[in-house]
């Protein structure tokens, strides 16, 4: 398409010579590159906005509609996008549904990431029609494949020009549609409001919410009880959640610390607990919560993240302890992700080829372990309108370039200042302060006893005063064995 | 055992030494150049430049032979090893990845799902949660292995698969840490459990590592394939691994022939040495290994000699106890869709259904939601 043009992404072609359109290639996985490595940033962005937030419960709501909106940058590749989509869900997270599900259904991401732009007149794409009713208001099974037929003719059109949403009159189909046998010239959010006037919405939202803030098991009875109210009140989630933490349901025995705190929401409590006043940059947050299983702008699929005991397996339990080992005793061989490609494409291999003098054929030749192919590589510079490994090596040179590097301080960890202003004066009392400071749940007195006899091993001493100035890295070890207590993930 | 002895599927169910191997090549394998319709004229119309030469390639029968560089699918398949499945995929396909893996993992196209077909098959077939009964060796979980009652064992490396924590730390954390005191709280209970498991999972994965050598050459890239059989040799209870090529590296846009071959070499001797290495313990009867893509390549070749992304593909089954040969009917290459990709023949959940009834012995109507019926790969 470039050569046919002459330009594409804003770059000319090159008029004669070999590989004409490559900075169009450049460009393109330049654009890639950085997109990346700015939602990267975003990620941290939000991370500290949920770590210093004054009104920490809108930013566990928003994190509760990205899963539900689930929405990722592997797909939409514009992190622009995602961080107008981000303070859309913010905006409304506390606040009603219909605002919110109407903004998402026009939200350039969502449209990018729901093949919007592939819905048209006489030609509809149930994407999104489909996870509309399945996953953002009704549930699966509540519908026909029909009503998502008619239902996708109704969002024909909706599009977006960069971040903009835009309506294509031409491509919206605005003839008879029946959804849920309502019929009418509807347009999608008359659709969105026939769906909302479903019982079964309310009820499928406020039970998600339930589960996702309070536990997993919920009956039928009270989940209706919940629908109704959420219905009654046009859909306020703010009243919802309201009456939920008021209720004596909520402080019940089968409530209270039961609930699998969700990855990120583990580092940014055990951050606010330790008394950091920003996310750690080193370990990489990005990398950590992706170990866990929650990559921020990275949801798994269309449904987002699975909750409650899925986040837990042998490895993940392991893996939650091990990144409390990398926060207090911060690696000391770290490489920053931002920095040093991965061998994904070779970049390192082909920088260093062209550093030393190689053609471009060459230098991009995918290297092997096979020995015996290496002969096969001493060929001619090759005729080709574009070279992608080219383009890659480009592509992460312009993004080293351009994209701001995330400031890969550790964490500030005061414990022994800690310790002293809450006037502990044995390991003892150490202990019993730390685990009341982050654990939920209550820890035998026994369990208690033997942390604090750890502690008095490793400083010599079972009293603070005398340990004062060196107790530091005595007191993080302690702390990474209560936070490695299996209770510690509840809250 | 093998096609010999009458297998039915009630055979299969009272049979727990049967083990699934999962082998997923992540970015899309272009299956038409891994098993080559080398008699079909219109394979060379669209691919001219990338198209193997008949030549060239190790035929299996008058139709179709194996890339140049898969001798041991070659002699799998001709040992009767291997059951090759044509034209595997689904209506309305993704071309994403992501999101068609998610439907691969799931067992549920064009839909969300929230646990892996592996997981809902762990669930059904062992109700009493054997711990490590199944394991997925990865940098993270798989979507295919999440479960509502299994809790799968998932590490990468094992020797990094345990708790990092200093030496005098060690006896609290390598040991019962937690509350002593009788709780009524569940998810307080199964935390314990899966911390229990962990410390069970990892120290068994770790000696079974440490413990495994092999005289069997498994080639240059081995995937995570010597990691399982260093478990079936311990005789870890595990009866699901999902294991993969990783990082998408099917994913061959450009200059793909040497590439790719290199790539299927390192998966055709892999797969062909893990099988070899069954045989050293003993083990090749009772084990089946699945390959698969997200979904295959476009039929005809890109102008960067390379493919772009298709649709239907092959599964290929290997082991022993299964009846090799061709499943399916291989989709039409004259008979394209609007992005010039072929129309699946086979819904891959037929596939699923034979892997899961015939061969894990598990009802698959409900573990899929729907009837898909097996394929004879291992009927009698």
């Amino acid at each position: 398409m470039a050569k046919a043009t002459g330009q594409a992404l804003g770059v000319k072609v090159k008029p004669s010579g070999n590989r004409q359109v490559q900075q169009v290639a450049d460009r393109y996985l330049y654009w890639l590159r950085a997109s990346r490595l700015e939602t990267h940033r975003l990620s941290y962005w939000w991370a500290n906005r949920m770590l210093t937030s004054p009104r920490p419960f809108q930013e566990k709501m928003t994190l509760f509609w990205h899963g539900h909106f689930a929405t990722s940058e592997e797909k939409v590749r514009d992190y622009r996008k995602l961080y107008v989509q981000n303070n859309v869900l913010r905006q409304h997270a506390n606040g009603k549904f219909r605002p919110l599900m109407v903004a998402v259904a026009k939200d350039p991401a969502m449209l990018a990431f729901l093949d919007a732009a592939a819905n048209l007149k006489g030609a509809p794409n149930e994407n999104f029609a489909r996870e509309i009713m399945e996953l953002f208001t009704m549930g699966v099974g509540n519908y026909s494949e029909q009503d998502i037929r008619e239902a996708a003719r109704a969002f024909t059109g909706w599009n977006y020009t960069d971040l903009k949403f835009v309506i294509n009159p031409e491509q919206h189909d605005d003839g008879l549609k029946t959804v849920l046998q309502k019929t009418g010239n509807f347009n999608g959010e008359q659709v969105i409001d026939i769906l909302l006037a479903q019982p079964v919405t309310a009820e499928f939202l406020a039970g998600k919410l339930y589960r996702y803030f309070v536990r997993e098991d919920l009956s039928p009875l009270y989940q209706q009880q919940l629908g109704k109210l959420l219905r009654k009140s046009d859909y306020d989630m703010g009243v919802l959640m309201e009456t939920v933490f008021l209720s004596k349901d909520f402080y019940s025995e089968a409530s209270v610390a039961t609930r699998i705190k969700p990855p990120v929401e583990l580092l940014i409590s055990t951050y606010k607990k330790m008394g950091l006043k920003t996310v750690p940059g080193l370990p990489d947050f990005n990398q950590q919560s992706e170990m866990l299983g929650q990559k921020l702008f990275y949801p798994p699929n269309v449904a987002g993240w699975a909750q409650g005991r899925s986040w837990i397996t042998p490895g993940l339990l392991l893996a939650r302890g091990n990144v409390i080992y990398d926060t207090v005793y911060p690696p000391i061989d770290f490489v920053a992700p931002d920095r040093v490609p991965n061998g994904l494409y070779q970049i390192t291999s082909v920088a260093d080829q062209l550093a030393q003098g190689q053609d471009i054929t060459t230098a991009t030749k995918p290297v092997g372990k096979s020995m015996g192919e290496m002969s096969m590589s001493n060929q001619g510079d090759r005729d080709e309108d574009f070279n992608t490994r080219l383009a890659s090596y480009n592509a992460w040179r312009k993004a080293i370039e351009n994209v701001k590097p995330i400031d890969r301080s550790p964490a500030k960890l005061r414990l022994s200042d800690m310790l002293r202003q809450a006037k502990c004066k044995t390991t003892h009392e150490a202990v019993a302060y730390l685990i009341k400071r982050f654990v939920s749940v209550k820890v035998d007195a026994g369990v208690q006893a033997q942390i604090a006899d750890m502690l008095s091993q490793d400083l010599g001493t079972s009293d603070l005063a005398a340990a004062d100035s060196y107790m530091e890295d005595a007191l993080r070890n302690t702390l990474h064995v209560i936070l490695s207590l299996p209770a510690y993930q509840l809250g | 055992m093998g096609a010999a002895l009458p297998l039915g599927q009630n055979a299969f169910a009272a049979d727990n030494r049967r083990i699934l191997v999962v082998v997923e090549l992540t970015g899309a394998n272009d299956g038409f150049n891994t098993l080559v319709p080398y008699a079909d004229d219109a394979y060379y119309r669209l691919r001219p430049k990338i198209g193997i030469r008949a030549n060239k390639l190790r035929k299996i029968d008058d139709q179709y032979g194996f890339n140049p560089g898969m001798a041991g699918f070659e002699r799998l398949f001709k040992e009767g090893q291997m059951a090759v499945v044509h034209g595997c995929g689904y209506d309305n396909p993704s071309y994403s990845h992501f999101t068609s893996a998610a439907y691969w993992h799931t067992g549920v196209p064009n839909g969300g799902e929230s646990y892996g077909w592996l997981g809902r098959l762990a669930d059904t077939i062992d109700p009493q949660l054997t711990p490590n009964f199944l394991v997925n060796i990865d940098e993270r979980q798989s979507l295919s292995v999440q479960a509502a009652r299994h809790v799968p064992v998932v590490f990468d490396d094992p020797e990094r698969f345990g708790r990092k924590g200093l030496y005098q730390s060690r006896p609290l954390i390598d040991k019962d840490l937690s509350n002593n005191a009788p709780s009524s709280n569940a998810s307080q209970k199964f935390l314990e459990d899966v911390a229990q498991s962990a410390r069970q999972a990892s120290e068994q994965v770790r000696a079974a590592w440490q413990s495994y050598k092999t005289p069997v050459d498994y080639g240059i890239l081995p995937m995570d394939l010597p990691k399982v059989a260093a478990m079936i040799e311990a005789k870890l209870p595990t009866r699901i691994y999902q294991t993969a090529y990783r990082h998408n590296a099917f994913d061959t846009h450009v200059q793909q022939v040497e590439l790719h071959q290199r790539l299927l070499t390192y998966v055709s001797d892999g797969v062909s040495g893990f099988m070899q290495d069954m045989k050293r313990i003993g083990r090749d009867k009772d084990v089946t290994v699945m390959v698969y893509s997200e979904f295959g390549r476009r039929a005809a070749e890109n102008t960067s000699l390379g493919t772009d992304h298709g649709t239907a593909n092959h599964v290929y089954l290997v082991g022993h106890a299964l009846n090799g040969g061709h499943y399916g009917q291989a989709p039409s290459l004259t008979t394209l869709n609007n992005e010039g990709n072929v129309l699946h023949t086979v819904d891959f959940r037929r596939v699923y259904a034979t892997v899961m009834q015939e061969w894990m012995g598990a009802n698959s109507q409900s573990l899929l939601n729907g009837k898909f019926e097996p394929l004879s790969v291992f009927a009698a």
